[in-house]
């Protein structure tokens, strides 16, 4: 089965426009980054078939799923697509039971190797079964939501910041998990998010949008660290106050005032450190993806 | 009561019931596209489904009984089909019902397809739900208490229906003697006593439908809010 994504084509809006011509391949999972409004959103929709004003040509594989101004020559229905919106989206008046069973029952007749029983252990969701989605937290929508487009057992999966209200530790492990059970599956993704440590587990390659264009694509572990900095890398000094490099992690105390604010920083945000030692050497020493949460000025 | 008005009593249930049911499937396309539509003459077919909430209901009687009467063309096709009249006949009640009625279906049909939101349907539609699948499976559980309020109402509402009947329905016993053309019968032959019956069976009953449908539909129900 071949997994090119092909989309060509565009959307206005007022002061926004996306015009994008690309040909992916799917084998390997595809990052997407970009700052807000760069249309990184608003291409997910399109290739679910969800934005009414996009012109222009989506192919999946020998599909023809938009052509021209027909958006949904292929109906999202049709489209075999599971998709996690960042909002969660789970149905109203039903259990969590419910809209799981919702999905599994309209899954594609595709064998898989990940149980639904071990899916909804993994997401955390055994003790939620009975709720109401109402009664949910955000994070525990949004597991609720990625466990949905997983029972689909979709050609193709689409996530857009899947995991963003959940607490680290929920996303160190689904990470872990959607990594083992989309490789399992060979379940091609395509994954929207800011966090940079999500990014850099679960993609392999990396397309940066800007002003709903595309700006790069390439290897996520060549692309990342440079792209997530922002356009200019900034340097400050910092002093080790303290590390525990078995564990991972380093302690910093910024030499001069606190160039940042509290909130530029966000969990799983990759920082840059570079050893005083190599002060001539070109910026841009990187600690593995795995290393670089607790390292930031918090202490 | 007397056998005249049992039988008024049953016809009315019977119009009423006939309509609600005609209502649902034909006001619901209608109140979903109203819901949905961007379209510029949406807010004009708004105003025509509202227009029995405002006209004299003799207006609209007047108006069914120029255009259904046998020497209309309508009112003449339907002849030619059936054999029998549109004016003056229980289905010719039916149709005037259905009218009068409409807004009280739409509107909250209307009321209710608006607050499911697009989003969800999107949802729906990514986990491989087809248009109908979502109707049914989605939108319907989402508004069911709507299509309850929408019943309650129309079936009400046509009960206490009267202008438009006497305009074009007369007062035929079985056909299109209804309760309030009963009533209205008994208090000018000075039959009080009838009157006061059927009036307070209609009171009680109109009533209890609203008060129901207030208990149940809490604050969503706007029609009489305006």
């Amino acid at each position: 089965m071949t997994m090119r994504l092909g989309i060509e084509g565009y959307l206005e809006r007022p002061q926004f426009r996306l015009d994008l011509c690309l040909d992916l391949d799917l084998t390997k999972p595809l990052g997407v980054l970009g700052s807000t409004g760069a249309g990184k959103t608003t291409l997910l929709r399109a290739i679910a078939g969800l934005e009414p004003d996009f012109e222009g040509r989506i192919t999946f594989g020998s599909e023809r799923w938009s052509e021209g101004t027909r958006f949904d020559l292929t109906p999202t229905h049709r489209r075999g697509i599971g998709m996690v919106f960042q909002d969660g989206r789970l149905l109203p008046g039903k259990t969590v039971a419910q809209n799981l069973t919702f999905a599994s029952r309209r899954a594609r007749a595709v064998v898989s190797s990940v149980s639904e029983e071990e899916v909804i252990r993994e997401l955390d969701l055994d003790h939620l079964m009975a709720q109401m989605t109402e009664s949910l937290s955000g994070g525990e929508q949004q597991r609720v939501a990625l466990a949905r487009a997983l029972l689909l057992r979709p050609k193709l999966l689409l996530m857009d910041e899947p995991l963003s209200a959940n607490d680290l530790g929920h996303r160190r492990h689904i990470t872990d998990c959607l990594s083992r059970w989309l490789v399992a599956d060979q379940t091609p993704l395509i994954y929207v998010s800011h966090a940079a440590h999500e990014l850099a587990q679960l993609t392999t390659q990396l397309l940066t949008l800007e002003g709903g264009t595309v700006k790069t694509l390439g290897e996520t572990a060549r692309l990342l660290p440079q792209t997530h900095a922002g356009d200019q890398p900034r340097a400050h000094r910092a002093v080790v106050v303290g590390s525990d490099l078995g564990q991972g992690s380093l302690t910093l105390q910024w030499e001069e005032a606190a160039p940042f604010a509290a909130e530029d920083f966000h969990m799983g945000d990759v920082v840059m450190v570079r050893p005083a030692a190599t002060e001539d050497s070109s910026f841009g020493a990187s600690l593995p993806p795995q290393a670089k949460q607790d390292e930031n000025e918090t202490e | 009561m007397i056998t005249g008005d049992l039988q008024a009593v049953a016809l009315t249930a019977l119009l009423a019931g006939v309509t609600t049911l005609l209502l649902i499937p034909i006001a619901s396309p209608l109140a979903w596209w109203l819901s949905r539509s961007r379209s510029s003459i949406r807010s004009m077919i708004e105003a025509v489904v509202a227009l029995p909430l405002v006209l004299p209901p003799t207006v609209l009687g007047f108006y069914l009984l120029v255009l259904l009467n046998p020497e209309s063309t309508v009112g003449g096709m339907w002849v030619r089909l059936t054999g029998s009249s549109l004016t003056f006949s229980f289905s010719g009640l039916v149709l005037a019902s259905m009218i009068y009625s409409l807004p009280f279906m739409v509107q909250p049909l209307h009321a209710a397809f608006r607050a499911v939101p697009q989003s969800t349907l999107e949802a729906a539609a990514t986990m491989n739900a087809s248009p109908w699948d979502r109707w049914l499976n989605v939108v319907l559980p989402m508004t069911l208490r709507g299509y309850i309020t929408g019943a309650v109402l129309t079936f009400a509402h046509t009960v206490g229906e009267f202008g438009v009947v006497l305009m074009m329905g007369g007062n035929i016993p079985g056909e299109t003697r209804v309760v309030s053309i009963a009533i209205y019968e008994h208090v000018e032959t000075l039959n009080y006593d009838a009157a006061q019956t059927l009036a307070l069976a209609l009171l009680c009953f109109s009533f209890l439908s609203l008060w129901a449908v207030y208990r149940f539909a809490g604050h969503r129900f706007q029609v009489l809010r305006g």
